[in-house]
């Protein structure tokens, strides 16, 4: 083949073969290609994990019962396991059993949920003994009953007795009784304290209360514990709470209550260490089409065919090459300077997980900082690597300061900030003090703007809704990027900068 | 009269930028083209060792009999950092320059030395400790291109000849020629301003002087891209200068072409008051400004130069040097 053909048939085939299986996988299997198309739905799997200890194992895992329904779409991941669905009355169970199992055993059940589902905390009508509670001895025991009667002489009903009590539960400042009450269940109890302590004071009172298990629906969270929450009977009906906001009625817009009732949310026979914990995506293919992805060919099923928990890795991964494609476009059409080649991708990627103002704020502060103790730094006359190694350390101390003091100041947020990129951070300050004394501040202010223009634009690019399903449900696309890149590399036209550059070419 | 005015005047959009066709017409080459026609087909990645490292560009040049600043000191190891003020004793003035530096970066001129101190051509002293800082920084990578070990040189500080200093605000003016292929396709002149704080990069503030190639006379002069016939600081006429020993500078230029290899090159010089035209540095990545000194784009050079070398692959220096001097006349 001629050797200038090869190029334009190189170029022709990535976008053919990438643009080929994304129509195949659009028309032929349903994948929706634009991102409004399809209302999404709630995937949630459940991860069971345990030691087996090598004999007959036998793993329960309770479900809830929008889950166990008919129309629910849902699945069992688990090689050589038996596996079906018992029921019982309302109440259902996944149930996985083997022989002869040894080692660590991970069991998977996915369901999807319409993205309309409620959240399962409706209150249910129903009947509740009450059988004498807990009885506590010494003085943990007079404190709680101190506590009781307290709470009982300023609420009026079971709903308000139950707000009442969490709210002092999770308050700061707590009455003396309440200090000495806690320090018995910590001592008692190994997993959630609090609520129990919360469940065994509602029983003293007369309310009948049990734990219950929740899943908090947000992508972002990756694979979660199970929420523990509380169901109490009101006296006509049990109702569930999340204790950390005892007033607010659960909402299937961020939470779904997994387990309710009685019985526990795991047993397993056989195996120890055990665990469950969740992952939630939010999906936009249909379910017809999902079984039909993971059965298709290595290319096609591509990253819909890991588990969920694995998958949720991808979706900040996919990104990677669109931010790497934004500052190609930027250096070699746009011409801007920036320090350091693909520093702006990772500082783009920070601020995809902390709000982007104070991702700017975040890195204004950090760079400014660094920068003047970087200049502290070199009147001691120091080695270049020990002196970056020092700003590394400085940045991470300054990282530190501001979690705290953005905490103080009420805003959650700023503990998230782990994941800027420190090491490069320090070697951005140490290259802009660098131009800084050798091209003067404007240089390095010009190039420190245009690293973060370039982020900035990276980072809208990357947000886009629409460019985030075409990363996630059609990677084969990034063969487009590829030809896309490639041929930028091929450019040998003007940058737009050089239009502005060589203005005076004419006339002068 | 009117229609006479409108031709005259520019189109509105130059005060703010020119259109990629106008740009064409003009023959400007913009650095995709530059790297993409010139650079990578031209400059196999393997020659680029040769003019990266300093130390052996001077080595290829005094095989070949070239003259260049003479090397005082090389600085290896932290040993040699150590010792560096008795290493230097013995001379007045001298530069240090990383071997593997580039676009003048960490490069320190010291132009005399009283009690200790050690005085840069503004006039600002620098003491000992501050002269081993520099160093150490240079070998510890600061200013190489990738961040690598590197090694410094210490070597002979140029004299510049006194027609030179006349137009170069406290420091010395040097001459870049670009050539291709062995031809000789643009030069010019490089003269610090006070802007530009004795350095000659032109986007510092330094002026850019365009170069006749066939007298070496300079022709042209801008200043951040606009066009000035005296200087700045010294107020002084910039055009109609004269280098000496122009012949003996292409000569030199092309020897760099034939010691390197390299098809698209910059060479750096300097001419000292006692010792002629010195060879400074190769560049293997040489900058676009100097169309802007010149008021021509590198194109209407370049492409003459591609159809000679194909009509004549063979020819030898003199008549490169020749073709040069007849067709790119200013």
């Amino acid at each position: 083949m001629k050797s200038e053909l090869k190029f334009p048939m190189l170029v022709l085939a990535l976008i053919c073969l990438g643009g080929g299986l994304a129509a195949y996988k659009s028309l032929r299997l349903g994948v929706p290609f634009w991102m409004g198309e399809q209302s999404y739905n709630w995937q949630i799997e459940a991860r069971v994990s345990f030691l087996a200890n090598g004999e007959r194992v036998k793993a329960r895992l309770a479900l809830p019962p929008a889950a166990a329904s008919k129309d629910a779409g849902q699945e069992s991941g688990s090689l050589g396991y038996h596996y079906n669905i018992e029921r019982d009355g309302d109440e259902s169970d996944a149930v996985w059993s083997a022989e002869n199992r040894e080692g660590g055993q991970a069991l998977y059940f996915r369901v999807r949920l319409p993205e309309s589902i409620e959240s399962g905390a409706e209150p249910v009508p129903g009947k509740a003994e009450v059988d004498g509670a807990t009885i506590i001895q010494g003085p943990a025991g007079e404190a709680a009953r101190a506590i009781v009667a307290r709470l009982k002489s300023i609420s009026s009903d079971p709903d308000s007795l139950f707000v009442a009590l969490f709210e002092q539960i999770n308050d700061e400042q707590k009455p003396q009784d309440f200090v000495l009450l806690k320090k018995h269940y910590a001592k008692e109890f190994m997993g959630n304290p609090m609520i129990r302590m919360g469940i065994d004071l509602l029983e003293m009172a007369g309310v009948p209360a049990r734990m219950a298990y929740g899943v908090n629906l947000n992508e972002d969270r990756g694979s979660q514990s199970p929420l523990p929450m509380v169901e109490y009977f009101d006296g006509t009906a049990w109702k569930v709470r999340n204790p950390v906001e005892p007033g607010v009625v659960p909402n299937s817009r961020n939470l779904f209550v997994w387990h309710r009732g009685e019985g526990p949310l795991l047993d397993v026979n056989g195996g120890e260490n055990s665990r469950v914990t969740f992952t939630v995506v939010k999906d936009r293919i249909p379910l017809a089409s999902l079984t039909d992805l993971r059965d298709s060919p290595l290319l096609v099923a591509t990253i819909l065919g890991l588990p969920l928990s694995e998958r949720a890795v991808f979706r900040y991964i996919v990104l990677i090459p669109l931010g790497a494609f934004v500052v190609v476009v930027m250096r070699n059409l746009v011409g801007m300077a920036t320090l350091g080649t693909f520093m702006p991708v990772l500082l783009a990627l920070a601020f995809l997980q902390i709000p982007l103002g104070r991702g700017l704020v975040m890195f204004g502060v950090l760079i400014g900082v660094g920068v003047w103790l970087r200049f502290l730094l070199s009147r001691l006359n120091l080695l270049v690597v020990p002196r970056v190694a020092a700003c590394v350390v400085i940045v991470t101390m300054l990282m530190m300061l501001m979690s705290v003091v953005s905490y103080r100041l009420g805003m959650t947020g700023g503990v998230q900030i782990t994941l800027f990129p420190m090491i490069i951070l320090a070697w951005t300050i140490e290259r802009m003090s660098l131009i800084w004394e050798e091209e003067g501040r404007r240089s390095a202010l010009v190039q420190v703007g245009g690293s973060l223009l370039v982020a900035v634009l990276a980072y809208l690019f990357m947000r886009m809704g629409q460019i985030q399903h075409w990363a996630f449900y059609f990677p084969e696309l990034l063969l487009v990027l590829l030809a896309g890149i490639l041929m930028i590399g091929r450019y040998t036209g003007y940058r737009i900068s050089e239009l502005f550059r060589f203005r005076t070419f004419a006339g002068g | 009269m009117e229609s006479a005015m409108n031709e005259i005047r520019a189109p509105w959009w130059h005060r703010w930028l020119m259109t990629p066709r106008e740009l064409r017409e003009q023959g400007v080459v913009g650095i995709n083209m530059r790297n993409a026609r010139y650079l990578l087909p031209n400059n196999p990645r393997r020659l680029y060792r040769l003019v990266d490292d300093k130390l052996q560009t001077k080595a290829l040049a005094e095989e070949r009999g070239l003259s260049v600043a003479k090397t005082y000191a090389v600085i290896r190891s932290p040993h040699d950092v150590a010792k560096l003020e008795a290493t230097l004793k013995n001379h007045e003035s001298f530069v240090i320059k990383p071997a593997r530096g580039s676009g003048g970066r960490g490069v320190l001129v010291i132009d005399g030395r009283e009690d200790g101190k050690y005085f840069k051509p503004s006039g600002s002293a620098l003491s000992g400790a501050e002269l081993r800082h520099h160093v150490s920084n240079i070998l510890g990578g600061l200013y190489s291109l990738s961040g690598q070990r590197d090694v410094a040189i210490v070597e002979y500080r140029v004299k510049p000849a006194e027609l030179l200093t006349a137009i170069s605000y406290q420091g010395a003016p040097d001459i870049r020629i670009v050539l291709f292929h062995g031809y000789p396709v643009m030069a010019m002149l490089r003269a610090a301003t006070k802007e530009s704080d004795g350095r000659a990069n032109l986007h510092q503030g330094a002026l850019g002087i365009g170069i006749d190639l066939e007298t070496g006379c300079t022709v042209r002069a801008v200043h951040h891209g606009k066009v000035r016939d005296i200087h700045p600081d010294l107020k002084v006429p910039l055009l109609g200068v004269k280098l000496p020993e122009w012949e003996r500078i292409l000569d030199i230029a092309v020897t760099c072409q034939e010691m390197t290899g390299l098809g698209y090159l910059g060479v750096d010089l300097m001419i000292d008051e006692e010792l002629g035209p010195l060879m400074i540095e190769v560049n293997a990545r040489p900058g676009l400004a100097i169309q802007m000194a010149n008021g021509v784009g590198l194109l209407k050079r370049l492409e003459p130069v591609v159809t000679q070398h194909k009509l004549r692959p063979g020819l030898g220096r003199a008549g490169k040097i020749a073709f040069s001097r007849e067709n790119f006349r200013a």
